[in-house]
């Protein structure tokens, strides 16, 4: 396979000069980061010969060229300059990755007819020719590397030359006298492979494999197959973004929520099987309404996970409806579903049957809609002494094993379990002096009835404690309290604790 | 069509098992199955199978586990173990691999305490609504969701939204038979009416207090009875007994404390109660106050005995 590496020197300023054309033979520097903090992170060729370097401070560039610009990095017009780089790349060829801002690949099989060559020129050094020619087009100075494999199209790339084709089998040779920075500039083992006295990377791949493995770890391994022409990472051409979207306009104007949602239904039918032909999942639902008499109204409706379920999707809709009505008669509405691969779940044959991922998120969804999406989740205790400390994370369960365990019984015997009372219950508690901390012997709750709490009262006939309990006594707001295990009159078996801080009594937990 | 014609359009597979089973004694010839047919009946075995709650007793007035499709009604007043109980069926599901969910109306669920039961909670699903109603429609959305059990917890009284509506639990209960999905109901008074399949009340039939010489009594667990009140299919009134022992390391050995020849009930607190007088009901804006006690207890016997 041939591969054509499209890279943009200089991304951040090419960006910049793109949008302000009018500065490219100015002293400009493209900085990031505000105020004195800020630094240099390209600058154009008169600012360089000035003495301007990446990584400098804006000050110290000010110094060696006081009258030089500055222009901070600007998201937008980098979005915009990779984005015209890849419809650049597209024009050539429909497979094309999207690597990093400023660096694309082209899968350049079966171009070879569109680009013949004319004889003094190969095909390829035509075709990286007329990629150059777009990329200016567009306002880009690219550069083009064309080999075997996406390693030798980029070191090809970055060589400086304009174009550069590295003819088929050759990749070899032409990577070994290039220095070992070529391969992994950022790589911390071409360092230690540069005080071991190894500076090419010819020299890199004349060493033997099992050795450099055994020396440098999985990286080093990696650096070294490279070295040889073998790139691991084969090239993912992007798939242009899409989006659905269903809708209909009204006879009537629609008054009412009911009216509406029955159409709505429909719509989203019909949305969920376009989805469904593509084997694609709503991630996010947009819902634009048409309004009386030329109002609009656009919401989003965000998913915890894609899901093509009709009901799901109209009941959040219709939550968010409720919630805040558009205002006006509705003239008509569109959905628009920006969608996101569906989950899939591996069967298992012998092992329990795994949740339907789809299904799950349909679930927590319509769970969130109902309960608010603070009460749903997968429970974790926390890390510290307090017993009513927890935290909720998302649920996404495991998959099962392949294999299902049989629990074995246990013949009589479980755990006790606390049930948990939140917020603690305040009490009124008569102590007898019984030591220090004195025992409880009568306590009742202070809540009213119409608190519905639970009725924590009655006389004490068994007590035992205290149980000292200390957190946070460093900070402010410090933890003290002294547990006891009390037996109620009435049956009931709680956990209480005495608050030191505050002298209060409090019912936390009930053994159940 | 001949006899040749006719086993050309079986499965092939069906066709080798067809002359390997006329190649047997006629005994022997009901015996041999496709692994197709095997594995498709250990299959359909295998989600018919109750759910073991992996407490022998509770199997045993369950006739096997929990039943999948069915509304299993847990009923039980304060401290009688039925959290203990619920959290157990928990820990057993999500042994096998198997997600559950657990509706807690009480908002009850301690996360460390059901890691010490066992349970993953990798594969348990929290929900924990305000209401009755709320938690039936969660309960529902959970088992169209495709869990295999389905845990509710409805607190202690006063239970937030009362009972709902017999027809919501009916409702319930339909679509877990459609589902085949477990479904067990903890509450403290019964709620279901018609809808349950099984229901079993749990009783605390005795609270374990160990207490080594000279030293303060510990909670050391529960005794507790379940007897089955309704089951499709059996007659009502069957009883077994099930221990649930504090999470403290020494808790499992000595909850047989009760079982010991009881001493003399240990309740110098009550006896102290004696000596206090009651506040004034005249004066209810005086608060509880700490009332002295008597200079020196009373000598404590050995151990304790089980309260109740």
């Amino acid at each position: 396979m041939r591969l054509a590496c499209l890279s943009v020197p200089l991304f951040p300023l090419a960006a910049r000069l793109r949008a302000e054309p009018d500065l490219i033979h100015e002293a400009v520097a493209v900085v990031s980061g505000n105020g004195a903090a800020a630094r240099v992170v390209a600058a154009t060729r008169r600012a360089r010969q000035a003495g301007v370097r990446p990584g400098m401070t804006l000050p110290q560039a000010r110094v060696r060229m006081p009258k030089l610009l500055a222009r901070a990095r600007d998201p937008h017009t980098e979005r915009a300059a990779r984005e015209a780089l890849l419809e650049t790349a597209e024009r050539f060829s429909p497979r094309v990755e999207d690597t990093r801002p400023g660096l694309a690949y082209l899968d350049l099989e079966g171009l070879e007819r569109l680009f013949p060559g004319d004889g003094t020129r190969s095909g390829e050094e035509l075709l990286a020719h007329e990629l150059t020619r777009a990329a200016e087009a567009v306002g880009l100075p690219a550069r083009v590397g064309i080999a075997s494999s996406k390693l030798a199209a980029r070191v090809a790339a970055e060589s400086g030359a304009e174009v550069v084709v590295v003819p088929s089998g050759e990749e070899k040779e032409f990577l070994a006298p290039l220095p070992l920075a070529r391969l992994s500039p950022e790589g911390e083992v071409c360092s230690t492979l540069d005080r071991w006295g190894v500076r090419s990377i010819g020299e890199l791949a004349k060493l033997p494999a099992a050795e450099v493995a055994s020396r440098l770890g999985t990286a080093g391994e990696e650096l070294h197959a490279r070295a040889r022409g073998r790139d691991p990472h084969p090239l993912v051409p992007r798939e242009p973004v899409c989006t659905f979207t269903e809708g209909t306009a009204l006879e009537w104007p629609l008054l009412n929520l009911e009216p509406f949602l029955f159409v709505a239904r429909a719509a989203l039918d019909r949305l969920t099987a376009r989805l469904e032909a593509r084997g694609l999942g709503c991630r996010r639902l947009e819902l634009s309404l048409q309004l009386e008499p030329d109002g609009h109204d656009l919401r989003d409706v965000d998913l915890p996970s894609p899901t093509r379920d009709v009901k799901s999707l109209l009941t959040l809709v219709r939550l968010d409806l409720e919630a805040e009505p558009p205002g006006a008669p509705v003239l008509g509405f569109a959905f628009t579903a920006h969608p996101d691969r569906a989950p899939e779940a591996q069967l298992s044959l012998f092992g329990p049957a795994a949740l339907a991922p789809g299904r799950l998120a349909a679930t927590l969804a319509r769970l969130f809609a109902l309960v608010g999406r603070e009460r749903v989740g997968g429970p974790r205790p926390v890390d510290g002494h307090l017993p009513e400390g927890f935290t909720l994370v998302d649920f996404s369960p495991a998959p099962p094993p392949e294999v299902a365990p049989e629990p074995q019984p246990r013949d009589g015997r479980g755990l006790m379990a606390v049930r948990v009372l939140r917020p603690p219950v305040p009490l009124e508690v008569l102590v007898g002096d019984n030591g220090a901390a004195g025992a409880p012997c009568q306590v009742r709750s202070t809540a009213t009835d119409d608190e519905k709490r639970p009725r924590v009262q009655g006389r004490v006939k068994v007590a035992a404690g205290p149980w000292s309990l200390e957190e946070g006594w460093w900070s402010d707001e410090p933890t003290a309290r002294e547990y006891w295990d009390v037996e109620l009159g009435d049956g009931g078996l709680y956990r209480i604790y005495r608050d030191r801080t505050r002298d209060e009594w409090f019912a936390d937990g009930m053994y159940d | 069509m001949s006899q040749g014609s006719a086993a050309a359009v079986l499965e092939p597979e069906e066709s080798v098992l067809g002359e390997v089973r006329s190649a047997l004694p006629e005994a022997f010839r009901s015996q041999v199955r496709s692994a197709r047919d095997l594995s498709r009946r250990r299959r359909r075995e295998r989600d018919d199978d109750p759910l073991s709650t992996a407490l022998a007793p509770l199997d045993r007035l369950l006739d096997g586990g929990l039943p999948r499709g069915r509304l299993v009604e847990l009923v039980g007043r304060r401290s009688s173990g039925r959290l203990s109980a619920l959290l157990a069926v928990l820990a057993a599901v999500t042994a096998t691999g198997r997600a559950a969910a657990l509706v807690d109306l009480g908002d009850a669920l301690d996360p460390q305490t059901a890691v010490d039961a066992g349970v993953d909670l990798e594969r348990l699903l929290w929900v924990r609504p305000r209401r009755t109603r709320e938690a039936l429609a969660a309960a529902e959305i959970l088992l169209e969701g495709g869990f295999p059990l389905v845990a509710m917890d409805l607190g202690q009284p006063p239970v937030a939204g009362g009972r709902g509506v017999e027809a919501g639990w009916l409702r319930l209960a339909r679509q877990a038979r459609d589902r085949r999905a477990a479904l067990l109901v903890s509450t403290p008074y019964r709620v279901s009416g018609t809808a349950a399949a099984t229901v079993i009340t749990t009783t605390r039939e005795g609270t374990a207090w160990c207490r080594e010489q000279h030293a303060d009594p510990l909670l050391a667990g529960l005794h507790v009875g379940f007897v089955r009140e309704k089951h499709r299919g059996a007659a009502p009134g069957m009883r077994e007994a099930l221990a649930f022992h504090a999470a403290t390391p020494w808790a499992a050995d000595r909850l047989d404390a009760r079982e010991r020849p009881p001493g003399p009930v240990l309740l110098p607190f009550v006896r102290r109660r004696r000596e206090v007088s009651r506040p004034e009901r005249s004066q209810p804006e005086k608060p509880w106050q700490r009332l002295p006690g008597p200079a020196s207890l009373p000598q404590e016997p050995e151990a304790l005995a089980a309260g109740g």
